[in-house]
């Protein structure tokens, strides 16, 4: 018995066309963000402000009539903090995670993994474990929401989110886009420009500010 | 909303060159992109070279994957919001379009035996390419991806011929005394170009200023 159920898992295995079997959600953003330091719990912090150019590029891929799949991402910002003018960087890879998908290109979904961030002569640069959290709900018309928490290898930072139920930075964003859905090609899809509340939190101190973007989602029909 | 969205991305040039079909009393060679479908119309686009013969009433289409011909080169479905990027006539359209006409075919073939949608080879990096076996001096928009596309690691003159580039997959850089100062991170172009001035971006028609020329 045990043996014909190898036989038949082989078999479908065989037959299976990675393609026509594959399913899933991908996401792509452009973002520009600045905040500034709206509250101190450590005194002031070495950057005050943090504007950063932002492209994100993340997806679930599932198979094709399942609700749950793996997600996987790459983010990478460049900017600058106000303070010194000094040249910021964020890049983080995030490879392990699952999202599940709603509706038909809505998903939440989390995923883990490494990065670096830091402002030469302000922020202290250091190696971030990041765990991010994404979901997004509409079409055209769709809301945003990303909270990201890491824990950073560097002392001087450690601990530097008040809130963060765990790590030692926090960032959020919060927005809506105003945009176009579509269904060609038996792909439902949609883009466009969105703003949004970011929010970060390090060194002990809350940033708040405003994320201007644009937005472009796709999915295979489960 | 949607349309002061839509409006705020298309006019983010100044002074683009209108779409008029040039006389055909001598030879003309135009270099014109549009934008690809959606939902990536305002982060991609996709390039031909339209070149017609003096006397000559239509148009050969060269692109990747293939060679075309036409009597409107700005209608080419189903390229969205075309945009002319450069003209050339008479003596220096023929010489042009005699060089195109001897080496888009091996381009266009090579580029089709090892095409990658994303980051490259593809239909843009065919316009890189044939721009500079040509010596046609003109630069391809920042969201024409793959453009900058020079295998695993490659450096040279650029398409515009007035500065350098290095490029990886990952990150690239071109300097140039026309093409200003311009970074490539997994493909989006960051920049400034010095003439005409503007700002590149990798969204819409790729930059914020002066329509290149």
């Amino acid at each position: 018995m045990k043996a014909w159920a190898v036989v038949v898992a082989l078999c479908a295995t065989a037959h299976a066309d990675p393609v026509e079997d594959a399913g899933g959600v991908a996401w792509m953003h452009y973002e520009a963000t600045a905040v500034h330091d709206v509250a101190q719990t450590r005194g002031v912090p070495p950057a005050r402000d943090l504007a950063l150019a932002s492209a994100h590029l993340h997806g679930i891929l599932a198979p094709r009539h399942s609700r749950f799949g793996l997600h996987a991402g790459f983010d990478l910002a460049l900017g600058a903090t106000a303070r010194g003018a000094a040249f910021a960087y964020d890049v983080q890879l995030v490879p392990i995670g699952i999202g599940m998908r709603l509706g038909e290109t809505s998903f939440i979904a989390v995923a883990a993994g490494a990065g670096a961030m830091g402002a030469p002569g302000t922020i202290s640069g250091a190696a971030t474990f990041p765990v991010e959290l994404d979901a997004e709900a509409g079409r055209g018309v769709r809301v945003l929401a990303r909270a990201r928490v890491l824990l950073v290898e560097r002392a001087s930072r450690s601990d530097g989110s008040p809130s963060a139920p765990f790590g030692d930075e926090l960032d959020a964003m919060l927005g809506l886009r105003i945009g176009s859905a579509y269904d060609e090609y038996g792909f439902p899809s949609g883009n466009g420009l969105f703003v949004a509340a970011a929010y970060r939190e390090m060194y002990g101190a809350r940033y708040a500010g405003v994320t201007l973007g644009y937005s472009i989602d796709i999915a295979r029909p489960r | 909303v949607k349309r002061l969205a839509g409006l705020a991305l298309a006019s983010c040039v100044v002074a683009r060159q209108p779409l008029v079909v040039p006389a055909n009393d001598v030879t003309t060679v135009m270099l014109v992109t549009g934008e690809l479908g959606h939902p990536i119309e305002n982060i991609a686009r996709h390039p031909w070279l339209a070149v017609r013969r003096a006397g000559e009433a239509e148009w050969t289409l060269y692109e990747v994957p293939s060679t075309t011909s036409t009597s409107d080169p700005f209608q080419h479905s189903p390229y969205l919001d075309p945009i002319l990027h450069k003209v050339w006539r008479g003596a220096e359209a023929d010489r042009a379009a005699d060089c195109i006409e001897h080496h888009a075919e091996a381009i266009i073939r090579d580029i089709d035996d090892h095409y990658v949608f994303y980051p490259g080879p593809n239909s843009n990096t065919f316009g890189d390419r044939i721009l500079r076996a040509c010596d046609l001096h003109a630069s391809l928009p920042s969201t024409a991806i793959g453009k900058d596309w020079r295998g695993w690691i490659g450096a040279g003159v650029t398409s515009e011929g007035t500065g350098l580039q290095l490029e990886t997959p990952l990150v690239g850089v071109k300097l140039g005394l026309k093409e200003g100062v311009e970074i490539h991170v997994i493909g989006l172009s960051i920049g400034i170009d010095f003439w005409p001035p503007a700002i590149i971006l990798p969204l819409g028609p790729g930059r914020l200023g002066f329509a290149d020329r």
